[in-house]
């Protein structure tokens, strides 16, 4: 619900066709990435590499020459996965540590307005609650498509009306006052992080390179004079291994997909505590 | 050929060798190529699956002097839709809600309505005043929508666009006339029709002046202030000098606060001199100092503190979901019953085509709701209401002092103040008598 009240997700191009593989489960999705790494292998080496192999046929030690090109490749290939990899890992992670902070700022803030005299107070606790619910229920569904949520910003606006509405009768009050806009400001930092975060992603053109390098390196092993079984076998093992890399960082890429992403369980702690007190 | 030739780097196999590793490979690549189609034929997660879901819009106001009253319509329409896609949505669709602010300003009622037609909703729940309602009836009507209007009113009105779920005058303001006049009223005689400047407090107390006319009585006095006005100790003062032993107050959002702050300024005894508050619910109360408010009256369908089992679930239910310190109240509990009528509607239709529900509703609804029974009155397209009348308490409730004895009908056009005017969907719709106007005369 509420998810018209959102900005549209942005298309990352030909990436915008690949997003249903973040609704599958973690499983499959690393399963259909072996499969696809090593189906690929599998077919190349009966489909191309008869074709390939004419470019070696005479040479002599040609599986050494290869060997040592698919060497200095990797290296170079295996940099830039693993910097990928650090990337995503980043991505998430901060994504992961705004939204504790945007939670933590969210409780410091309901604590701040409760020391508030009636019926401010419970006004914007009120707010404050809907919002948690809001982020929860509506907006976290939402981000996981890729979609801004825009509604919470209604909530703000109302928290803000309200708040800027009390006017503080004692010194307490005033350092209370104080204190709790302040807190808001941090809380509608992190806030704005966070929506600023759900469209967070590798860019495209990193992930063409990551998959013309894949696509290369089991070209490469295409090239390779070995048994038919031993080809299928090796090969086979190295390509699944590469697809289990690239699913590891299109997994962590984009923080808010799919089941290894950020999780509302900040929200949903601050929450039961809100409404159990 | 035949046999393997061993040359340098490359070497030769059997036809039948090739044929069998062909075949073995062919087999494995072709079984991991159709596995992504396989795979894609899992279930999602996170993702709701299935139809389209149903759209439907909220308009109800969340800043402005009408976030007193109104965030609390939207939640409870939340929380109904949120239970009926917990039990398999409508239709087998899930309904999605959208509910954008229009910010207490009647102008911004129309926009955002046609904002939330655009999008695709298929039905409109909200709106508190009238004057933001009748903003909302050339849309609804020129787009063929249905909106749901949850609030009490003034009647004088029937669009086949609007289902209207709260109280009409013949439910609400001349019962509570008779019922201030009775012994267990105090006897009442002087009344004072206070209000805020817009449609509902007018024409409310047009059909007030109209009905205390025919028993005889006449208003102590009569007054209009614009919506978020906050200085009523003049008013007080002059209510006071009216003579006046009773205040019949229509006043609306969060003039209230104001308005009550002034009475306890004063120190006016809500024994001697009681408000009785037409838009005061308990979710109004929570924004009024308790010693200011209690011992005053609110005519209502329904209280929060209604002593019934339903009631009492509805309201922990609904505490759960937002919070312990959450109130229910009237128009919160009618709105649950418009939510409901219109599920039943379309079910009925098994469509969602604005005639078809329409006609659904006119073979005539009914809902067990917190507050008892409630009819769709399929000629007005109102709803019939117990009429209750509470006293408030310290604690911000109720003390229920009378209950009717059966739900009222509605009548939206109370001959005694729209001679000649009548209202029945099922037999051609409105019968036009003639021009009232609301200032002045018939």
């Amino acid at each position: 619900m509420f998810a018209a009240a959102a900005a549209a997700a942005p298309r990352h191009g030909t990436m915008h066709n690949f997003f249903w593989v973040y609704d599958l489960p973690t499983e499959t999705f690393a399963i259909l990435m072996i499969a696809v790494f090593v189906g690929f292998y599998w077919a190349g080496l009966i489909f191309l590499r008869p074709i390939l192999r004419q470019f070696v046929k005479n040479t002599r030690g040609a599986n050494d020459i290869v060997g040592y090109v698919l060497s200095c490749f990797c290296v170079f290939y295996g940099l830039l996965l693993g910097l990928i990899a650090v990337t995503a890992y980043q991505n998430a992670s901060d994504t992961s540590a705004n939204v504790t902070h945007e939670a933590a700022a969210l409780s410091a803030l309901y604590e701040d307005v409760a020391r508030y005299p009636d019926p401010y107070g419970q006004n914007l606790r009120w707010i404050l609650r809907d919002y948690t619910r809001y982020v929860i229920k509506y907006a976290w569904p939402l981000q996981r498509q890729g979609v801004v949520p825009v509604d919470g910003s209604i909530r703000v606006q109302a928290f803000q009306e309200k708040l800027l509405d009390f006017q503080p009768t004692t010194p307490a009050q005033e350092i209370l006052h104080a204190e709790a806009l302040r807190q808001f400001n941090t809380f509608l930092e992190h806030r704005r992080m966070r929506l600023f975060s759900v469209n967070t992603a590798i860019p495209p053109v990193m992930w063409y390179v990551v998959i013309l390098g894949a696509f290369i390196n089991i070209a490469m092993v295409w090239l390779f004079d070995m048994k038919f079984i031993t080809h299928l076998l090796l090969g086979g093992l190295l390509s699944a291994y590469l697809g289990t890399m690239i699913f590891l960082i299109a997994a962590m890429d984009h923080p808010f997909r799919g089941e290894v992403s950020v999780t509302a369980e900040p929200f949903e702690a601050l929450y039961k505590h809100m409404v159990e007190e | 050929m035949g046999q393997r030739q061993v040359t340098g780097l490359t070497h030769s196999v059997s036809r039948r060798d090739f044929g069998r590793h062909a075949g073995a490979a062919a087999t494995l690549a072709a079984a991991q190529a159709f596995a992504p189609f396989l795979f894609v034929g899992c279930v999602p997660t996170g993702v709701p699956s299935g139809r389209k879901p149903i759209r439907v819009g909220l308009l109800h106001s969340q800043t402005g002097t009408m976030a007193i009253s109104e965030p609390s319509l939207r939640d409870v329409e939340l929380f109904a839709f949120e239970r009926i896609n917990a039990t398999g949505g409508l239709l087998g669709r899930q309904i999605e809600a959208w509910g954008p602010d229009p910010k207490s300003r009647t102008d911004l009622y129309p926009k955002r309505a046609r904002e939330l037609i655009d999008w695709g909703a298929a039905a409109l729940f909200g709106c508190w005043t009238s004057s933001s309602r009748k903003e909302l009836l050339p849309i609804i009507e020129e787009r063929d929508r249905l909106l749901f209007y949850p609030v009490q009113y003034e009647g004088n009105e029937s669009s086949a666009h609007v289902v209207y779920g709260g109280m009409v005058p013949n439910q609400q303001v001349l019962p509570v006339i008779d019922w201030l006049a009775s012994p267990a009223g105090g006897g009442k005689k002087k009344i004072f029709l206070l209000g805020s400047d817009y449609v509902f407090p007018r024409t409310a107390n047009f059909v007030a002046k109209k009905y205390m006319a025919t028993r005889g009585m006449r208003p102590a006095g009569e007054m209009y202030l614009p919506l978020g006005h906050r200085d009523f100790g003049p008013v007080v003062s002059l209510i006071e000098a009216s003579g006046a032993d009773c205040v019949l107050s229509t006043i609306n959002g969060d003039s209230n606060i104001g308005w009550f702050n002034a009475l306890a300024a004063a120190r006016i005894d809500p024994e001697k001199m009681p408000v009785v508050s037409t838009s005061i619910a308990e979710d109004e109360l929570r924004n009024i100092l308790p010693e200011q408010v209690a011992g005053h009256l609110a005519v209502s369908c329904y209280f929060q503190s209604l002593p019934t089992e339903a009631n009492r679930r509805w309201v922990e239910d609904f505490r759960r979901e937002f919070g312990h310190d959450r109130v229910t109240g009237d128009p919160l509990e009618p709105q649950w019953a418009l939510v409901h009528f219109w599920r039943e509607a379309v079910e009925r239709a098994d469509s969602l085509d604005t005639a078809a529900v329409r006609a659904a509703m006119r073979e005539g609804l009914e809902f067990a709701g917190p507050g008892g029974l409630v009819q769709l009155d399929p000629k007005t397209q109102h709803c019939t209401h117990y009429f209750r009348v509470g006293r408030i308490r310290a604690d911000r409730q109720f003390d229920i002092v009378y209950q009717s004895d059966a739900p009222i009908d509605p009548d939206p056009y109370p001959q005694i103040a729209f001679p000649g005017w009548s209202c029945d969907w099922t037999k051609g719709g409105i019968t036009r008598g003639p021009e009232v106007s609301i200032d002045g005369d018939i």
